[in-house]
């Protein structure tokens, strides 16, 4: 693996869901100087926002002194994302799968953890889920 | 899921605002020419503008020819606002549908506003939907609360 083909990222952002589009705009201008399938990133940028929103609205409760810790690696053909709040957590097997019958005709939110188990290849919680995360092979 | 190449994914360092021109096209309907992306950020610019429409809306064609992304907080307005013109028998199309969109919608089995390929095919639809509200053939959707 060649130096050029790395990337890793990590920092530390307020809670400010007017800042999740700058950052993502900022990381995946430089992403692209990596990674030339712009499907790819599509599907990447999109799990790493729900993933932002998440841990700022759900986990930090939007107190803007409350952090969100991002960490990004890309390398070696696969991405790796990783999402920390400082919120009180959750299971996330309690999450209804917004595609049943009943909720998909009905319910306008819970598409987030959906969307971003689609996205990537792999998609795991941690420390009571305050963390996510999630990598994807890009060849 | 659609085939790689056809995703428009294009990453641009500027900062990508929402730009919304409405137009009612007749009394109560509404059209809207959406450019740039609907996200965490810009969602709300929409919200605001389909709060003053939703509620005196016939109908909404949303023409998304210039949306190239879309993540959970616009599925969310798409589909609150479609809850909202339901109870009232009204209803909301959108047309142009990109396949970076298309994809968030398919991948999520989105059931938010009717999908028409052409401005055509969903006119043909607005205008049976209206006439089927007109004649009590189409009532107002009554939703478990
Ligand atoms: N970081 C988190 N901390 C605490 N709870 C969370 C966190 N992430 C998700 N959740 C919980 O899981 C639920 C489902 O999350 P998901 O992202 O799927 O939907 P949503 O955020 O409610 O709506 P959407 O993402 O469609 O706008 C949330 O409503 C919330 O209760
Ligand atoms: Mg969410």
């Amino acid at each position: 693996m060649s130096q050029e083909n790395i990337f890793t990222l990590y920092e530390k952002l307020p809670t400010n869901l007017k800042q999740i589009n700058p950052f993502l705009d900022r990381v995946f201008d430089q992403l692209a100087a990596h990674i030339k399938d712009a499907e790819q990133l599509f599907k990447v940028k999109l799990a790493l926002e729900e993933a932002l929103t998440n841990a700022m609205r759900h986990g930090n409760g939007l107190k803007a002194s409350r952090k969100v810790t991002v960490r990004i690696a890309w390398g070696d053909g696969q991405i790796h994302l990783d999402v920390s709040d400082e919120g009180k957590g959750f299971n996330p097997r309690t999450v209804p799968d917004p595609t049943q019958i009943g909720y998909a005709e009905n319910i306008p939110g819970g598409r987030g953890i959906f969307l971003m188990q689609k996205m990537m290849d792999r998609v795991e919680f941690y420390d009571g889920g305050r963390g996510i995360r999630m990598v994807k092979k890009i060849l | 899921m659609k085939p790689s190449d056809s995703v428009v994914g294009k990453y641009k360092g500027a900062f990508v605002a929402l730009d919304i021109q409405i137009n009612e096209k007749e009394p109560q309907v509404y059209s809207l020419a959406l450019k740039g992306e609907i996200n965490t950020e810009t969602y709300a610019l929409l919200a605001d503008q389909l709060k003053n429409i939703v509620p005196k809306a016939k109908a909404i064609i949303m023409d998304m020819a210039q949306v190239t992304y879309i993540s959970s907080m616009g599925l969310s307005t798409f589909f609150r606002a479609k809850i909202e013109l339901e109870a009232r028998a009204a209803t909301i199309a959108l047309i142009n549908v990109q396949p970076s969109v298309q994809l968030v919608f398919d991948s999520t089995k989105f059931m938010g506003p009717q999908l028409f390929a052409t401005l055509e095919q969903a006119d043909e639809y607005l205008d049976k939907f209206l006439d089927g509200v007109q004649k009590g053939r189409i009532k107002p959707k009554i939703r478990p609360s």
